[in-house]
């Protein structure tokens, strides 16, 4: 028998690279970071939109089922947006890390395709609740928490995965099991690293739900307040859980990868601690709009704190991959062959879009809702 | 071999399941935006409510099924190419990322523009609302003339094979015969859908409305102008040397040559499964022409789901038909002329672009580096014994037990993408009876390279064509010699030869080149 003499880290393809690798880093941080605030809010307002719509059944609670409302209509747009922010950093991803990433995507196999038929019936869930909410009778319940859990099964199968493409030291054990479906289980990081986006995931729910109530509050001045000071005591409450589960992550990395973060490597240093010191100065001034007899000011700091956070804990998170990447050798491509021009009308084109969809969606935005006088509505 | 085997049986089928949900879908969606704009702008001109109610009631049928369904199978896609072929899925995004990024801004804007349209009726001037409907069907034709271009590309990569530049891989032979075709059978499938809709209304009126205009107006064009399309399409797959002919069995490309073909064709030469599935296609697109019409003439104010519903199914089975049939014109390849789909690459053409001198590009998965070393030198997940020592055991029984481990390996790594042992293309009726030194010969002559003239050459001319054992597309076998004769011991125990395996053979190839003695690499 032969052993394994050669890597298990797959040979790069005999093809040039697109894009200088920063171009494609940037890109792939930027658009993640999209897809987190977006997907943020899906799993965040889900899980708020279940609590508070089982809060809001006791009687003088308006604000509870008018919050419910807002997020059951919004869940579907959202979603569209998790999955189309989505697309684009799996997309870098695979142009940069696709040796990896693809291997294991293949060991996870029907686990990882599992995403697919999962993320559809949750997103029939969301326009089932959307369209038909006041027929679906208890129904609607059972839909809104099956839900959260396929978004949650989910946020666990790419957790596994993004986990697995850091462990080529397992892949070979794990293939030589068979099967056809497998998950990073046995990894340390894994249930840490997990459970702390999802827990990050509700808290920025709840941030979103402040700023709904910011937006709200010139013109529903009573309802605005409420929501954001209901939403600040849902992120600073689960921020404060979360920042314990941050450090779980930090000390379940590989000794290596760890050490990174504690001053060696200066940047990975900062970006960690600007990001802990960001997201304790937010959970504070959350803390303090929950109970502020005006709340506002302090929510619009808080929204500007929290975007610090995401940005460095994101950026944390890719120093956590050069690490691993860097304990096992990884060689980035060398033969990079950049299509200038294809980058280009890319740029264009996405500057094109996105003044489309600010132009449509202020119209939509501007005209109001029908049947009210009242022209825009948030 | 560079990447692990996700070891589902026929795992083609995945992607065929999920790619051709997908593009049912899909074209619906860019063809139903074009009929929803049209039509709406046509109620508001005439006054007609009912017409504008009806599209109305559509566009959130349209934004459930297109959003959801067809927004996620289209990731399926990818999920699912990434995992039956994670080789060929690197290299098309090597080549093609900007083209994905590019139809990525077109995506973010026809969804929202879809969103806008079904949430803008009463919200927006009717100038307004109709100037995002128009947005949302250029972007999503946008969508469909990027993803053309790279599914065009992968059976006839055109220039870029030599170039290795987007544009002479996008631009390729068959992207303009395509586009035309798709924009046209998305048209057509427009019209079924409307149709569809219509059939659930109790108001005749509407329904002789809507089948008028739908029928005749968006249906019967498709069936114009695809069938000659598809004759254009052919034309150019055969100039770009796809041999459209062979595979369906026919003594040319026109239409006439290959109808005849496929209704007479035995299965004996070409690829059965191509000509069956394009017999599906014209059979089924034949039967949704003929359902239209029937419609239109006789049941215009009378008719009902089921009758349109079959008339869907009828669409699906067509539009399914047709791209298992361009799927299999491609074959053997993944990427035409490039990668096979076991993931084997031919090695670079001559005079193709290679990398700067002073960068180092190994392939090791190329064709005549596997022949020369052998496939299990190369094979990254593989533990079996190398053939050429699993032959040369001197203990009969033993020499065959590792033979047959190391073929039936080897089956994995070359064969496993399209072949089952006893389900889908299962091998084990293709070797029933058959010796291991027959096999052998058949083994040796899957695939020969040959020139445009037909006459034998290398692998690595610019003007590459395969001549393949009857014409089934098969790739060459990408091992030694002692592979080879591995994969046809395990092939024959299949076959119910008990015997394979025990006589006493040669091991080919010499002992520095063979399997087990090339296993490192040079990065």
């Amino acid at each position: 028998m032969n052993g394994f003499p050669l890597s298990p880290v797959p040979f790069p393809d005999p093809v040039p690279q697109p894009a200088p690798a920063w171009i494609l880093w940037g890109l792939l941080v930027f658009t993640f970071m999209l897809h987190l605030l977006a997907m943020n809010f899906v799993v965040g307002g889900s899980v708020i939109g279940a609590v508070t719509a089982r809060l809001g059944r006791r009687a003088g609670r308006p604000h509870h089922m008018a919050l419910v409302r807002w997020l059951t209509d919004a869940m579907p747009i959202a979603l569209a947006a998790t999955i189309t922010f989505g697309v684009a950093p799996l997309l870098f991803l695979q142009v940069l890390y696709g040796r990896l990433f693809f291997t294991s995507s293949v060991l996870m196999g029907w686990f990882w395709f599992a995403v697919v038929p999962l993320v559809m019936v949750a997103y029939y869930g969301t326009y089932l609740l959307a369209f038909k909410s006041a027929s679906l009778g208890h129904w609607g319940s059972w839909i809104r928490w099956l839900t959260i859990f396929i978004f949650l099964v989910i946020g666990f199968i790419f957790a596994n995965n993004m986990s697995l493409m850091l462990r080529p030291d397992l892949f070979r054990a794990i293939y030589a099991d068979g099967g056809t479906a497998h998950g990073n289980f046995g990894d340390p990081t894994l249930w840490p690293r997990y459970l702390h986006l999802m827990l990050a995931a509700v808290a920025i729910g709840g941030m979103w739900v402040s700023g709904y109530g910011l937006i709200c509050r010139p013109r529903r001045p009573e309802f605005g307040e409420w929501a954001m000071r209901y939403g600040a005591r849902w992120f600073s409450g689960v921020t404060a859980v979360n920042l314990f589960m941050g450090f779980w992550f930090l000390f379940s990395l590989p000794g290596e990868t760890m050490a990174r973060f504690m001053g060696p490597v200066p940047v990975a240093t900062f970006v960690l601690g600007l990001g802990i010191f960001a997201g304790m100065t937010t959970m504070t001034l959350m803390f303090l709009a929950a109970n502020a007899p005006r709340p506002s000011p302090l929510v619009g700091c808080g929204i500007g704190g929290l975007l610090v956070t995401v940005v460095c804990m994101v950026l944390v998170r890719d120093q956590v991959r050069r690490g691993a990447l860097a304990t096992m050798n990884f060689e980035p491509v060398q033969w990079v062959e950049p299509q200038w021009f294809n980058i280009i009308l890319f740029l264009v084109l996405l500057v094109a879009g996105t003044l489309t969809v600010v132009w449509m969606v202020r119209a939509l935005v501007l005209a109001g809702r029908p049947g009210t006088e009242d022209g825009p509505v948030p | 071999m560079n990447y692990p085997i996700w070891q589902v049986p026929a795992p083609g089928l995945v992607i065929a399941l999920v790619s051709i949900a997908h593009v049912f879908i899909s074209h619906f969606a860019v063809g139903g935006g074009l009929f929803l704009v049209l039509t709406e702008r046509r109620a508001r001109q005439r006054n007609d409510a009912l017409l504008l109610a009806y599209v109305r009631r559509l566009s959130r049928f349209f934004l459930l099924l297109t959003l959801v369904f067809g927004a996620v199978t289209g990731v399926g896609i990818w999920f699912a190419i990434g995992l039956v072929h994670p080789q060929a899925t690197s290299s098309l995004i090597n080549t093609f990322v900007w083209g994905w990024a590019i139809e990525w801004t077109m995506f973010i804007t026809e969804i929202v523009a879809a969103m806008v349209y079904y949430y803008g009726w009463d919200r927006l001037p009717a100038r307004t609302h109709l100037t995002v409907g128009w947005i949302y069907f250029i972007t999503a034709w946008g969508s469909l003339a990027v993803i053309t271009g790279i599914l065009t590309y992968m059976m006839t990569p055109g220039g870029w094979l030599t170039e290795r530049s987007f544009w002479s891989g996008f631009l390729n032979e068959t992207y303009l015969p395509s586009l035309v075709m798709r924009t046209f059978v998305c048209v057509g499938l427009a019209g079924v859908y409307a149709l569809l809709a219509a059939s659930w209304s109790g108001d005749p009126r509407l329904k002789s409305k809507v089948a008028r205009y739908a029928g005749l107006g968006w249906v019967l064009p498709m069936a114009v102008v695809v069938p000659l399309s598809l004759i254009w399409y052919l034309a150019a797959a055969a100039g770009a040397g796809i041999p459209a002919a062979e595979i369906l069995g026919a003594d040319g490309t026109g239409l006439p040559a290959i109808l005849k073909a496929l209704f007479t064709a035995d299965g004996t030469t070409g690829h059965p499964v191509a000509q069956r599935a394009a017999l599906t296609t014209i059979v089924a697109a034949t039967g949704v022409i003929l359902m239209t019409l029937f419609l239109v003439a006789r049941r215009r104010r009378n008719y009902g789901p089921i009758f349109t519903g079959l008339l869907t199914f009828l669409a699906l089975v067509a539009m399914g038909g047709g791209e298992w049939m361009r799927a299999d014109l491609r074959k053997p390849y993944v990427i035409g002329g490039f990668m096979f789909v076991n993931g084997v690459r031919l090695p670079p053409p001559a005079g193709a672009i290679r990398a700067p001198a002073d960068i180092q590009v190994n392939d090791p998965y190329a064709l005549d580096v596997l022949r020369r070393d052998g496939m299990l030198a190369h094979a990254r997940w593989s533990q079996v014994q190398p053939a050429a020592e699993a032959a040369a055991l001197e203990e009969p029984e033993a020499r065959a037990e590792a033979l047959f481990r190391t073929g039936r390996e080897l089956f994995k790594l070359a064969c496993t993408k399209c072949h089952t042992t006893d389900g889908y293309q299962g091998i084990r009726p293709l070797v029933a009876g058959r010796s291991t030194s027959g096999l052998q010969t058949i083994l040796g002559h899957l695939a020969r390279p040959v020139n445009r003239e037909g006459r034998e050459t290398g692998w690595d001319d610019p003007d590459l064509r395969l001549a393949t054992w009857r014409g089934r597309r098969m790739p060459p076998f990408p091992g030694n010699q002692a592979e080879q004769y591995a994969l046809a011991v395990y092939l024959s125990r299949l076959g119910g030869d008990d015997r394979a395996g025990f006589e006493r053979q040669q091991a080919h190839g010499s002992p520095a080149a063979g399997p087990g003695s090339g296993r490192e690499e040079t990065p």
